[in-house]
This record gives C-alpha cells, sequence and structure tokens, in this order.
C-alpha cells in the first residue's frame, strides 16, 4: 500500500466504467487494472464494487456483455457500450463538467475575497 | 419488469456470475504470484481486495433481483413451508378462496362473453347502431331496433358520416346440404354487411352488393366456419355445391374468418344469405324492399374522424326532409293525425355498437351485472373469513412473531411476511378456482335455452380470463392479509412476551369487527336470494294462466320446406285430423303463433263502440282453432267459443269475428260488454271496424308469463293456415303422445322438421331460464355466505370463551350462575349479530333499486322477505355461537383456576 488515497466519489465509478468502455471494450479484471492505473495515486476503487455497478449498468441496457476468448485464452465476459450507454456518458460527462465548473467558480470566489 | 424476468432465470445469471468472479480471482492471483507472491498470500490478498466473494455476489444478486422482490420470494418459501405443516388451516381457507374466486372469474367470463367482448372485426369500436327514434308509421316483425331494408341503402348514401352501412336480419331456415333438411339459423344480409364489418373469408368470397340486387337474382349462401367443420367435415370441394335453403338451390360461394359468428353473441347463424333471396329465406315474405316494413338491424361504420355526436346531429336534416318526402308520397298510409305528427317528429339515433348487436345481450346485461356484484359479495366475505382464520392463526404464532420482533426484526418486514402467506393462499385459491371454472361455466351456460341458432358462449377460460383471475387473487390476497398485518404494527412487544399464550385486546376486537361485516354481507347476499327465489316462486305460482299439465305443443313450417301455401294447408288439416284421432290425445287445437316464446303478433286496433276508439298500445294477436280455449283449459267467461260459423268462404279474405280477454275488456270497454262490439286491427282513419266480438276469454300468458297484456284472437282460417303451431291435451305420460305424434308427421312427410317439440310445462320454464338462473345462483351464493360466516363467528366464539376461560372460572368460583355465563358468551355473539344486520339493512335499501326490475311481485325492501331472511341468519348464527356459549357454562372453576 502506497501513499493515501480518496475513496472513490459516490457515483463516479459508474462515470469511469463507461468512460473506459468508450475506448475499447474489456472484461471485468481488464477494467479493473485500468481502474488502477489511472487512479493509482489519486482515487481508491474497491474491486468488489465493481460487479455489482457492471450488472447494475448491463440492465439499464448501458452495457451489453458477450462470452468471448481473452487475452490468455480462458473464455472471459467481455462487456461494451451500448448507443444509450455512450449517450449516457456524454449526459455524465456534461453534468461532471458543469459541477467541477461550478465548484471551482465557488473556491475562486473565496480565495479573491 | 426486468427484474421478475431475472427471477425465472437466476439460474443461469448465478452460474454466470460464478465463471466471471472466477476468471477475475484466477487473473489476479496469477498477476501476483508472477511479482513475486507465494500462491497462498495471493489468494488472500486477492480475497481481500474483492471484500469477500460471497458478498459480492450477495450485492450483484440485489441488482438482479431488487432488494423486496428477494425478501419476498423467501416469504414465499417460508409461508409454503408453514401451511403445508398446517394442513386444516389451509384447505379451509384455500377452499373458501377458490370459491370465491372460482364464482366471481366464472361470472365475470359470462360477462366478458355476452356485455363486453367486441367484435373479432376491423376497428369495431367505429361501428354503430342507427335506429329509428319514434313511430316509423310501419309493421314491423323481429325483435329490437327494427328499421326497412329501403333505409339502410339510403343511409349508405350518407358517405359523410359513414364508411358503409348494413343491414341484417336473424332468421330459421330448412337447410338440406344433401340428406334430410334440418332447421338452421341463418342472417339475411345487405350486400355491405361484410365489407362493413371488414370480415375476411377463410376460403372462397363473401357476399358483395353485386349479390344484393335483383329479387331472387343471386342464389348463393357464405357458410359459417363452425358450419363448415362440423355439419360438413370441412370438405375442400366445399365451393360451388349446391344447398338448398327452404328447398330452393343456392350456391355455396364461400366461408367466412373462423373467429366471426355473426354479429349476436346470443344467436350464431350457420350462414349468411343475400337479402335479394329474403323471399326464399322467409316464405311469403315479398316485401323486402318495403319501406312500411321494419325487420331489419342497421349498424353503420364511422368515417375516421367522424364522431358519433357529430354524425347523429349532420344526419338529421337530411332525415327531416326524407320524412317530409315519404309523407307526401301516395303509397303513405292514412293515419290519426297524431300519429303523422309522430312520424314527423321522428330522429335518427346513433349508439356505439362494437360488440353488434344481441337481444340476449339486452336480456342478461341487468341480471349478469347483478350476479357479478353478488360474487364480488361473496369474494370479499371469503376474504374477511381467511382473514379471521389468520389472525387466530396469528395469535398462536404470537410467541413466534413476538420473538422475531425482540430479535429485531421490522414491523414492516414481518407485516410483509403475513402478507406473503395470505397471497401465496389466495393464489393457491385461485389455482383451485380457475380450475372449476369450466364446469361452473357449464352449469350457468346451460341455464340458457337455445333453439336452431346455438350461442357463441364458451366454457374454456382464455389469457384474459386468467389475468382476471390472477388479479383478483392477489388483490383477495393483499385484502385478507390486511388484517393480520396491521396487528403487527400496532402489537405492543412487551405485553405479548409477558402473557402466556394469549393475546391483546385489540386482537379480538379486529376479529369481532371482521365477523359483523361478515354477517352484515351474508345478510345482503341471504336477502337477494330470498327475493329472487320468491320472484321465480310467485312466477312459477302464477303460472301462465292455463294448465300446463299434459300439455304438449309443437310447430310444422311446411313452407319452409318448398310447400305452396295451399298445400301446406292441406297437410296441416291432414295432421289436425290424425292427431285428433289418436286415443292417447284428449284434445288438440292450432294456433298460428306459439305462446311463451317472448314473441307475439301484435298491433293497435280501432274499436267501435258508441265511439271510436283506438287502443293507446299494441294489442297481442293469434289466430286459433275452434276448441283452442278448451285445450288449453281456459275459460270462456262470456259469449262462445269459436266453430265452424266464423270460418268464412275460401277466397273471402278477413275473419268476421273475434274473441278478446278480459284485460281488454277492462281497459278498454270499462265494464262494459264486449260481447257485439265491432273491432278490427290498425289505427289509421281508413281502419274499418267490422269484426264482431263474439266471446271473453279469461287472462292468460302470451308471449311470457311476468306479462299481463291486452288480446285479441280470431279463428285461424282454413285457407291460409299454412303454418301452425299445435297443442295437445294427452292423457298419460307425454311420452307416448310424442312417439305416435312422430308418427303421424313422419307418415305425412317424411322430410318436415317438427319445431319446438316439448310439453307446455318445459316451455314455461324456458320462458324462465333468466328468473331460474338468478334465483338458483343467488339461493347458493346466500347459502354459502351463511356457512361462511358461521364458520367465522364460530371460530371467534370459541376463541373468546378459551380466552375468558379464567375469567369465567373466577366468577363461577365467587358464586355466578352457569346459566348467566352463557348469557355472558351470547351476548357477544348478539352485540355482533345486532350490529351485522344494523351495517346491512341500509345497504339493501341502497342496492334494491338495481335488482327492482328484475323482480316480480315482491319489492326490494319487502318488510316480510327482509324480516325473514334476517330471521333466518340470526337462527343460523345464534345457533353457531350457542355451542361455545354452552363450553363456557360447562367451566370448571377449579381447573379454570389452576391455570393461574
Amino acid at each position: 500500500m502506497s501513499s493515501p488515497r480518496f475513496p472513490i466519489p459516490q457515483g463516479t465509478l459508474d462515470m469511469l466504467i463507461l468512460q473506459i468502455l468508450s475506448l475499447e471494450t474489456a472484461h471485468g479484471y481488464g477494467i479493473a487494472q485500468r481502474l488502477e492505473q489511472i487512479s493509482r495515486s489519486v482515487v481508491q476503487v474497491n474491486q468488489g464494487s465493481l460487479y455489482p455497478a457492471l450488472h447494475r449498468l448491463e440492465q439499464k441496457g448501458w452495457l451489453e456483455a458477450e462470452w468471448k476468448q481473452s487475452e490468455t485464452g480462458r473464455e472471459a465476459k467481455f462487456y461494451s457500450l451500448t448507443r444509450s450507454g455512450r449517450k449516457q456518458l456524454a449526459i455524465e460527462r456534461d453534468s461532471w463538467s458543469r459541477l467541477t465548473g461550478a465548484v471551482q467558480l465557488i473556491f475562486d470566489e473565496g480565495s479573491r475575497s | 419488469m426486468k427484474q421478475l424476468l431475472n427471477w425465472f432465470r437466476r439460474q443461469k445469471l448465478e452460474g454466470g456470475l460464478d465463471r466471471e468472479l472466477q476468471y477475475h480471482f484466477d487473473r489476479r492471483v496469477n498477476d501476483l504470484m508472477s511479482s513475486g507472491l507465494p500462491e497462498t498470500e495471493a489468494r488472500r490478498q486477492v480475497t481481500l481486495e474483492l471484500g469477500g466473494l460471497t458478498q459480492v455476489r450477495e450485492e450483484v444478486r440485489d441488482v438482479w433481483l431488487t432488494r423486496w422482490l428477494r425478501d419476498f420470494a423467501y416469504d414465499l418459501r417460508f409461508s409454503a413451508r408453514a401451511f403445508l405443516k398446517n394442513p386444516a388451516f389451509t384447505v379451509t381457507a384455500v377452499l373458501s378462496l377458490a370459491l370465491g374466486i372460482g364464482a366471481t372469474t366464472a361470472i365475470y367470463s359470462l360477462v366478458n362473453q355476452v356485455i363486453l367482448h367486441a367484435l373479432p372485426v376491423k376497428q369495431p369500436e367505429r361501428l354503430v347502431l342507427i335506429d329509428w327514434k319514434g313511430d316509423q308509421a310501419a309493421n314491423g316483425f323481429g325483435t329490437y331496433n327494427l328499421m326497412s331494408y329501403p333505409i339502410c341503402r339510403e343511409l349508405a348514401l350518407r358517405d359523410r358520416f359513414f364508411d358503409g352501412v348494413l343491414c341484417r336480419a336473424a332468421t330459421t331456415v330448412n337447410l338440406s346440404t344433401g340428406a334430410e333438411p334440418k332447421p338452421a339459423a341463418a342472417e339475411i344480409v345487405s350486400g355491405s354487411y361484410f365489407s362493413v364489418l371488414g370480415v375476411r373469408p377463410a376460403m372462397g368470397r363473401l357476399l358483395n352488393d353485386e349479390d344484393d340486387g335483383a329479387a331472387g337474382a343471386s342464389p348463393v349462401v357464405v357458410l359459417s366456419y363452425d358450419f363448415w367443420k362440423t355439419q360438413l367435415a370441412g370438405a375442400s370441394d366445399v365451393l360451388g355445391r349446391k344447398v338448398l335453403v327452404n328447398q330452393h338451390p343456392m350456391t355455396v360461394v364461400g366461408v367466412a374468418a373462423a373467429d366471426f359468428r355473426g354479429i349476436d353473441v346470443g344467436e350464431v347463424p350457420s350462414f349468411w344469405i343475400p337479402a335479394a333471396m329474403s323471399a326464399q329465406a322467409i316464405p311469403g315474405f315479398d316485401i323486402q324492399r318495403d319501406r312500411r316494413t321494419r325487420w331489419m338491424q342497421v349498424l353503420g361504420r364511422l368515417k375516421p374522424g367522424v364522431g358519433l355526436v357529430e354524425a347523429q346531429a349532420g344526419l338529421q336534416p337530411w332525415f327531416k326532409s326524407r320524412l317530409y318526402e315519404d309523407e307526401r308520397s301516395a303509397e303513405f298510409p292514412k293515419l290519426t293525425a297524431e300519429r303523422r305528427q309522430a312520424f314527423l317528429n321522428s330522429t335518427i339515433e346513433l349508439t356505439p355498437a362494437p360488440h353488434g348487436h344481441s337481444s340476449l345481450r339486452r336480456r342478461l346485461l341487468q341480471p349478469l351485472w347483478v350476479l357479478l356484484a353478488a360474487t364480488a359479495v361473496l369474494l370479499g366475505l371469503a376474504c374477511l373469513n381467511v382473514a379471521g382464520l389468520f389472525l387466530a392463526r396469528g395469535s398462536a404464532r404470537d410467541r413466534e412473531i413476538s420473538t422475531r420482533l425482540a430479535l429485531g426484526a421490522s414491523r414492516g418486514r414481518i407485516g410483509r411476511q403475513l402478507l406473503a402467506d395470505s397471497v401465496l393462499l389466495a393464489l393457491a385459491g385461485g389455482v383451485l378456482g380457475v380450475a372449476l371454472v369450466p364446469i361452473a361455466l357449464q352449469t350457468l351456460i346451460a341455464f340458457l335455452p337455445r333453439d336452431a341458432a346455438a350461442n357463441a358462449l364458451e366454457s374454456t377460460a382464455d389469457a384474459r380470463l386468467l389475468g382476471f383471475a390472477f388479479l383478483i387473487s392477489v388483490s383477495s390476497g393483499i385484502l385478507s392479509g390486511f388484517a393480520p398485518a396491521i396487528q403487527v404494527g400496532r402489537r405492543s412487544l412487551t405485553a405479548s412476551l409477558r402473557e402466556r399464550g394469549g393475546t391483546t385486546f385489540g386482537s379480538v376486537r379486529l376479529r369481532k369487527a371482521i365477523v359483523t361485516l361478515q354477517i352484515a354481507f351474508t345478510l345482503v347476499l341471504v336477502i337477494g336470494a330470498a327475493l329472487f327465489v320468491r320472484t321465480l316462486t310467485g312466477l312459477l305460482a302464477k303460472g301462465p294462466g292455463f294448465t300446463t299439465t299434459s300439455l304438449v305443443s309443437f310447430g310444422l313450417e311446411p313452407r319452409r320446406n318448398g310447400y305452396s301455401p295451399a298445400r301446406a294447408n292441406q297437410l296441416i288439416r291432414r295432421v289436425r285430423e290424425e292427431i285428433g284421432a289418436v286415443p292417447g290425445v284428449e284434445r288438440s287445437a292450432v294456433a298460428r303463433f306459439q305462446l311463451l316464446t317472448g314473441g307475439s303478433w301484435n298491433n293497435p286496433m280501432t274499436i267501435q263502440t258508441d265511439r271510436r276508439i283506438i287502443t293507446d298500445r299494441q294489442v297481442n294477436l293469434n289466430a286459433v282453432s275452434p276448441g283452442f280455449f278448451a285445450t288449453l283449459g281456459t275459460r270462456i267467461v262470456a259469449g262462445r267459443d269459436f266453430d265452424e260459423r266464423d270460418s268464412k268462404p275460401i277466397g273471402e279474405a278477413g275473419s268476421r269475428s273475434a274473441i278478446v280477454n278480459e284485460a281488454f275488456a277492462q281497459r278498454y270497454l270499462a265494464g262494459r260488454s264486449p260481447l257485439g262490439v265491432r273491432i278490427c286491427q290498425g289505427a289509421g282513419p281508413d281502419a274499418k271496424p267490422s269484426i264482431e266480438v263474439v266471446g271473453v276469454v279469461s287472462n292468460f300468458s302470451y308471449r311470457g308469463i311476468r306479462e299481463e297484456s291486452e288480446q285479441a284472437y280470431f279463428p285461424i282460417l282454413e285457407e291460409n293456415a299454412d303454418s301452425a303451431s299445435f297443442y295437445l291435451k294427452v292423457r298419460g305420460t307425454p311420452d307416448t303422445a310424442f312417439t305416435s305424434i312422430r308418427k303421424i308427421i313422419q307418415n305425412a312427410d317424411p322430410t318436415l322438421p317438427i319445431s319446438n317439440f316439448r310439453t307446455v310445462d318445459e316451455q314455461v320454464n324456458r320462458s324462465l331460464n333468466t328468473e331460474r338462473m338468478l334465483a338458483v345462483l343467488s339461493g347458493s351464493f346466500g347459502t354459502l355466505a351463511l356457512l361462511l360466516s358461521l364458520v367465522g363467528l364460530y371460530g371467534v366464539m370459541s376463541f373468546v370463551v378459551t380466552q375468558r376461560t379464567r375469567e369465567i372460572g373466577v366468577r363461577l368460583a365467587l358464586g355466578a350462575t352457569r346459566s348467566s355465563n352463557v348469557w355472558l358468551v351470547l351476548r357477544d355473539a348478539l352485540v355482533m349479530i345486532a350490529a351485522g344486520i344494523a351495517v346491512a339493512l341500509p345497504c339493501v335499501w341502497a342496492l334494491g333499486r338495481f335488482v327492482e326490475s328484475q323482480l316480480y311481485d315482491v319489492k326490494p325492501t319487502d318488510p316480510v322477505m327482509i324480516a325473514a331472511a334476517t330471521l333466518v341468519l340470526c337462527a343460523t348464527a345464534v345457533g353457531a355461537a350457542v355451542i361455545p356459549a354452552y363450553r363456557a357454562s360447562a367451566v370448571n372453576p377449579t381447573d379454570a383456576l389452576r391455570f393461574e
């Protein structure tokens, strides 16, 4: 365990999963590794919460899954983004940037006075 | 919804999740090992990272099913186990619910088929029935909503409002498809019929406008799918085949779609004949295109975008001008100024007709809603019964529930568990109830008699019905589980754990409230049953006004077998003579129209005394042979019966004498003797009263037993009696008469069908089928209700006695008498019964007007009936309460106190 990391903010895990899958299809372990890389020094993802999230997104119709041969030759469940998943990602990205922008504004304001 | 689906494929989901997690686990362990960790350490770390595989699985399952659904599934499993352990309780509860659900579903099926089911045609919601409101200045035959054929053609031209207009009339013909002619139901239809409805052929073609041209020019028929399948064995070469309709050859050109059974659910035609062939389909009927004969129902299809109100308003100007044009024409009948005005004031009326047109629906509309309401009450009663049983069981399970509460189960969770209990029970009851539905439906349908035309009612349960049954099962489950669930919410934990096997006072109060409601529901049903049974017995006791014992009747329609009027007349006279000579036949007579079939020949009449009287309503008419009244056993109260003098010489039209009934004399001649008064049919200024009244006969029923009407009789004319209903008074059993009558007709013409061959007793029963259905069903509902509420009352009283054993023991020890203890318990029961009655009576008063029209000779608030029903209920209820009360008196004080 290296330096202390933030727990991932509520609700952002779904967005991160969608973002990762928007680049390429991946299986659960692959997504976990990508999350690990992205967030190595910043946020902490509980790997156990990845699977409920994946199944929730699949049930909402944002992801679809398919059993395919993985790079090790063993069958793995690969997730990919559906059309409505792409739309959802755009929405979440937009609201995220608006939220962070707004928060930034508030901080800027505070530092000026 | 998805979650529900997941429940059914959870095996597959679980397998997939296991593989997925295993893959993750193995890969991670491998990766860690290759970075130098020993295997055991790697495994430990991965498990830690994931936070435990079981935990992850549980969380994913929550995603699949949502929390409450999973809980509910577990609850159901738990309930099922508990029920299997307690079979007596389970059987009682399931049976009560099965009865309620089965009865409601069966009646609903009839309601659905007769009242709610739309025709299987293109956009049935755009169909409207077109009817004439006012005086059509026309003669009519048929059932309801009749208009003439020409007006149907004229309406079809109003294409601003209609996409087409059709007309139809139901009839019975003698049909032979190779072998002997058999009576068959047919529908005479305009050429537009099938295209307006949007029905497709299963084979060949359907009728079109070209088939509806010149009279007699298109001898073609279209068969119904059922007739083709059952009577012709689905022969593939049926197209082009010749069939004989009343001995007229016609060609089969097509078979209609399988699901289409005409537009009347109560009279399914075997085939369709174009209106141009009316003279062949109805022997002697050659005025198909007459404006002054109303005999067909007219239906139209509204144009898309045209509303019913808009179309109705839009049609009036055209209709008005048509009325005036008609009235000015030379053929218009001479009418009194009053009737002429009534004709000119007529309007056209549209009513939605997505269900087609049916006199069966008209007749059963109210009785079926009444029965559905009764079954709903019965179902409510069953729910209350189960709720009562649950409360009783709840107090037995008291400790279990209290313990669970003490261990930290939420009240909501336990309430849900109890609800799962009752829903499971109700579903079991529903399955059993639905299994009984086909049998119940067969019994119900058997109440409706059928002649040549069968009805389209089916006793099978379809998807819609199963949906209905499921819905009411779940709702009755929730209803019956409601009370016990509330009970948990109010429970005081410490009090119930402290008590010894007892329960809180609130539970008893709730149970008493339930029993009170049960008694109220029961009383409503019992009073309903009393009223309907009284109606039926009243009608049976009244009878048709003549002696029906050993009276047999049948009809002959030789014209339908291709007889000319003269030959038909000969045949009927021959049959009459031969039947008169049969030793078993005491008396015989002939009438033009059969009695007690619901229909009649009727017309307004003009009466000439010292002034001219026009009857203010239709007079029912019949033509009868001499001896008809004696055969029926009715009395000639004044004057004489018809005899040979009354038959006019051949070739002279009309009759010279008539007999009227007492009601006629009373209404129109107010005490004066009708003998010698002259009367005639018709109400116009040109009506010439030339027929002398020679006799007065006592009142008897013609159309049906309920009706009391003015009647007039003419002698059946020797020269034109070409069809007849025979009435025979026989000695001994009717069966021997049946055989000899059959032989006589066989000898006369082996191919001649005998219609409505039955005893008049049977005819009376048939004419009372709706009343019988109501009486039998409401009677059984009342009995069932009584039974259910007795069980409820007995249960709660036994419980009260057990609970108060200690108190009773103390009272006895302190010197109370045994009878005072009986009274102590009985008083409780009496309060419940009285409260139930107090709730029920206002309901009866309010509901009364919905059944009023179905009753005969009794008011819905009839004090005698209500008192009798209340007495029956009180007697049985007190009976049920006495047993536990007696047990209270038998309490041994030492035993009772030793419990302390």
